[in-house]
């Protein structure tokens, strides 16, 4: 999915965990402290003196990427392995030739066995029909009955009242996301626990559990009456409780060519996954979004400008629109945009949120380009449109957004999100920035 | 009470003891024939869920709330490298703390001397900055430029829990203290306020505080007088003549420091009658004072601050002589020897207390004769910060020279002097370092030495660090000296 060749001086800070790592390795990116340095195609490679009697051996697939480093730092990739692709892209690296030092070659073989025996799992399993319909029948026969427990909980749960639950410790609700967990119903168990936390740290706690209890309720009756469902509706519900969809199987299907515009990206982090979001629009006017994880420790896939025009081809996801998409084939930026097209009004937008609820009831994320609106300070932040209509700002550093924007009408991208907006990007001076 | 607020009730209590309302006539939903309580509530939930969420409507704005749009910029933007800079600067510093704040100070400076400005985006980072370091804070005008100090007005008046809905209190702000009645100010902020007045109009705080002096306390008096320590004049003998009688202790002790200060007044003439009888001058060929302790204080020199004596134990009779020392004019010094302020200094070799005293007092009274006339045969930093900034810097240079002082007591001295120092004092201070010992000396100067330093003597730091050198606090100052003036050439090349 990457381009082959030298890495530029910013891909490799986008890689940077963080600014401490970053700035850590510009101090080790010079010649002095590395020896037995090298690259080919796929790798680069080096060693480096540490604090250690013995240098560090540092491997990167710059292909994949993956990074691997024989210091004990919990940071991934750690300030060595930036080290030495800040001074490969630089070009400042001694390169010691083709022949691949022996740490690097071993890590690379062993890489290679790894995926060679994951492919040959997955190539198995896809050429056993028979077994395949089974495993399938298991897996609905299990979250049928993750499915009915859920109801029945949810069942007890408003006869013994909501102000009861509130009063319940969070290892209650986790025990509940626990078994949700087993029936492979994870996304179900993820909004469990969130609410875990939730009732205690939300004033509105009250009302946010009562719709919540009446969107699981929605959910067990959806699952029960899936055979019903469009192809799409089903995807969406698939999504709601946690059903992924193999990648290999999206990979496979039609291919959109681009360009494809970057309108914004958000990364989160809630201590265990880092999730990144990319907001995507086709020359047809299609919105999708690009979803990347990583566990706590890994780097996430490199992100995207805002503003950035994209020579790539994307395949979609099944499910009602916005689609969730993933990159197929190389991608390279042809440039960046002036301007992110005509916006909408915030009545408009919020019409639009309404449509999309009735489209798919599980969602609560929408993206929404905004016309026109200003940023006023007072408590979270607001926006306000020419007709004098506001909402509420989300996560959003407002000294930025006031510093951009000087409180001048701008056209902004971002995430509407239980009627707040969180904004991801504004267009000023003929420029797409990110606050 | 709506169907929702029903709802909501039921559901807080359970259905166990609250059954579920009947869904709100207009919304056309009936439910399904044998729902059980339960069912009934949550397939209600689920609606709510939905239409909650589809019946959004936008809040309407208060437009009091939001602040007027930033005035158009007219400096230009800085140039990209001085962009660069400054972004590193701020998010990823390759140097320390302190040298940092000096460098993003040292930007600001010279965006403003160029006529140039920061970038919109890098002002949240800046003005966080400036509110940890009033080093940046106080040069962050004009370079900030009129987007910056748009949002310095922002950040301070719109960050109330307002929101549209809410309209933000009117005229929330405050008075400033000049527009409300100073006696009705807290102490502290009638000090404050009075302090201010005197930096602008000695005269108007000292009519103030005169027209409401018998309606303040002891502690208000003693607080507000003390004020007068800033532009203490002539002119303000008479109000502190008459502290003088206060009945509070506290009141009359900072009249009397203030008039140790003001050699001229009456008091003075007092205590120089006081000290002349205690003086006398002996020897022949060396002449010496011969001082005589004060005498038991009758009641005008217990008027003048004169320690009385005490009920039990002996006498502070060399207190008593310092007091005396402190508050008459030194030429009463010079008058009794009758020879210069240098000669009759020499004739105190043998009484260091005297001297100490002298000193002090001559510091208080910034009485540049004196002081250098003392500087001759002292090193002392309260001197030395009397003097004018070029004579200090040669001051301090020939005090390091004659190697009479050590070398760790000149480090405040050194930090207080004006940079970048001239070449001479920086070549001075470097032999120090480099010299033996020089270690101890350089981490006591770790936090200016980089800023104090002229440029050109940055080759010459880079040829000591260059040097084998084991000593670790030595080695750092000297790569900061180098990492400090490397970044300013950056600065002022990104800047032509």
């Amino acid at each position: 999915m990457c381009f082959m060749g030298r890495w530029s001086e910013e891909r490799v800070t986008g890689a940077a965990p963080d600014a401490p790592s970053l700035a850590a390795a510009r101090k080790l990116a010079r010649p002095g402290p590395w020896s037995e340095t090298g690259s080919n195609d796929v790798l680069v490679w080096g060693k480096c003196q540490g604090s250690g009697k013995s240098p560090y051996q540092v491997s990167v697939d710059i292909a994949a990427p993956a990074y691997r480093c024989s210091c004990p730092s919990r940071k991934f990739p750690c300030k060595h392995a930036l080290a030495l692709l800040l001074l490969w892209s630089r070009g400042e690296m001694a390169d010691g030739g083709s022949v691949t030092a022996d740490f690097a070659e071993e890590w690379a073989a062993q890489r290679a066995d790894r995926a060679a025996a994951r492919e040959h799992r997955q190539s198995a399993q896809q050429t056993d029909p028979a077994a395949q319909a089974k495993r399938l029948a298991d897996r609905l026969t299990l979250m049928d009955a993750g499915i009915a427990d859920f109801a029945r909980w949810l069942t007890d749960l408003v006869r013994t009242g909501l102000a009861s639950a509130h009063n319940q410790p969070y290892s209650w609700w986790d025990g509940v996301a626990g078994r949700l967990v087993d029936a492979q119903l994870p996304g179900l168990a993820e909004q469990v626990r969130a609410m875990g936390s939730d009732v205690h740290a939300r004033a509105d706690w009250a009302d946010h559990l009562l719709l919540r209890t009446g969107r699981w309720w929605a959910m067990t009756k959806a699952w029960n009456k899936r055979d019903e469902l469009t192809p799409a509706e089903f995807a969406d519900l698939r999504v709601a409780v946690g059903w992924a969809m193999a990648s290999a199987e999206v990979q496979s299907s039609e291919a959109f060519p681009g360009p494809w515009l970057v309108l914004g990206a958000h990364r989160s982090d809630d201590g265990r996954l880092q999730q990144q979001r990319t907001w995507l629009r086709g020359p047809d006017g299609t919105v999708v979004l690009v979803l990347d994880f990583a566990a706590q420790g890994e780097a996430l896939a490199t992100p995207q400008l805002a503003g950035a025009l994209l020579d790539v081809t994307v395949a979609r996801y099944p499910g009602s629109e916005p689609q969730r998409a993933m990159f197929t084939g190389s991608l390279s930026p042809r440039g960046l945009v002036d301007s992110l097209g005509e916006g909408c009004s915030i009545a408009e937008a919020l019409d639009m949120e309404s449509a999309a609820v009735a489209l798919s009831p599980w969602r609560d994320r929408h993206p929404v380009l905004l016309a026109g609106v200003r940023v006023c300070p007072a408590g979270p932040g607001w926006l306000r449109d020419g007709s004098g209509d506001s909402l509420p700002l989300v996560g959003a550093s407002l000294d930025s957004l006031l510093a951009l924007t000087g409180s001048h009408p701008v056209h902004m991208f971002g995430e509407l999100e239980e009627g707040r907006v969180r904004p991801l990007s504004v267009v000023v001076h003929g420029a797409v920035v990110t606050p | 009470m709506t169907w929702l607020a029903d709802l909501r009730s039921s559901a807080l209590v359970g259905t166990g003891r609250h059954p579920a309302p009947a869904p709100a006539p207009e919304l056309d939903f009936r439910p399904r024939d044998g729902l059980s309580r339960e069912e009934l509530l949550l397939d209600q939930a689920a609606l709510a869920d939905v239409v909650t969420r589809a019946a959004r409507r936008p809040s309407v704005a208060d437009t009091a709330t939001f602040p007027d749009p930033a005035p158009p910029d007219d400096a230009p933007q800085a140039s990209a490298e001085a962009v660069r800079l400054l972004d590193l600067l701020l998010s990823q510093p390759p140097v320390g703390p302190e040298l940092r704040t000096q460098l993003v100070a040292d930007w600001l400076q010279f965006a403003a001397a160029s006529g140039q400005r920061v970038p919109h985006r890098l002002l949240p980072g800046l003005l966080a900055l400036a509110d940890a370091k009033p080093a940046v804070a106080e040069h962050l005008h004009p370079a900030i430029g009129t987007r910056g100090r748009w949002l310095q007005g922002v950040r301070q008046h719109g960050s109330g829990p307002a929101g549209p809905q809410v309209p933000a209190p009117q005229g929330s702000g405050g008075g400033t203290a000049a527009t409300v009645d100073w006696a009705e100010l807290r102490t502290a902020d009638a000090t404050a306020e009075l302090e201010r007045l005197r930096r602008s109009d000695p005269g108007a705080a000292r009519d103030r505080l005169h027209a409401h002096w018998n309606t303040l306390s002891a502690k208000e008096r003693a607080a507000h007088l003390a004020a007068f320590a800033i532009n203490l004049g002539p002119a303000d003998e008479d109000l502190l003549e008459n502290a003088l009688d206060d009945k509070a202790k506290t009141v009359r002790d900072v009249a009397a420091d203030l008039l140790d200060r003001l050699p001229g007044s009456a008091r003075a003439d007092r205590m120089a009658a006081r000290l002349k009888p205690l003086l006398r001058v002996k020897g022949i060929l060396r002449k010496q004072f011969e001082i005589d302790l004060p005498p038991d204080p009758d009641s005008t020199a217990l008027r003048d601050g004169l320690a009385p004596v005490p009920r039990s134990g002996e006498p502070d009779r060399l207190g008593r002589l310092d007091t005396i020392i402190r508050a008459a004019p030194l030429d009463v010094w010079t008058e009794a020897a009758n020879r210069s302020k240098a000669a009759t200094l020499a004739m105190l070799d043998g009484e260091p207390r005297v001297i100490d005293t002298i000193v002090s007092t001559a510091a208080l009274r910034a009485d540049a004769e004196w002081v250098r006339a003392l500087l001759d045969m002292r090193t002392d930093a309260r001197l030395l910060g009397c003097l004018p900034a070029a004579e200090q810097e040669d001051a301090l240079l020939r005090h390091i020279r004659s190697g009479t002082a050590q070398p760790l007591v000149l480090v405040p001295l050194l930090r207080g002097l004006p940079r970048p120092w001239g070449v001479s004092l920086a070549a001075a201070v470097l032999e120090l370092l480099a010299g033996k010992n020089g270690g101890q000396l350089a981490t006591m100067l770790t936090g200016f030495l980089p800023m104090a330093l002229p440029p050109d003597t940055a080759d010459q730091c880079r040829r000591l660090l260059q040097r084998s050198d084991d000593d670790a606090p030595r080695r750092r100052v000297f790569r900061d000296v180098v990492q400090y003036q490397s970044f300013r050439q950056s600065l002022t090349e990104a800047f032509q």
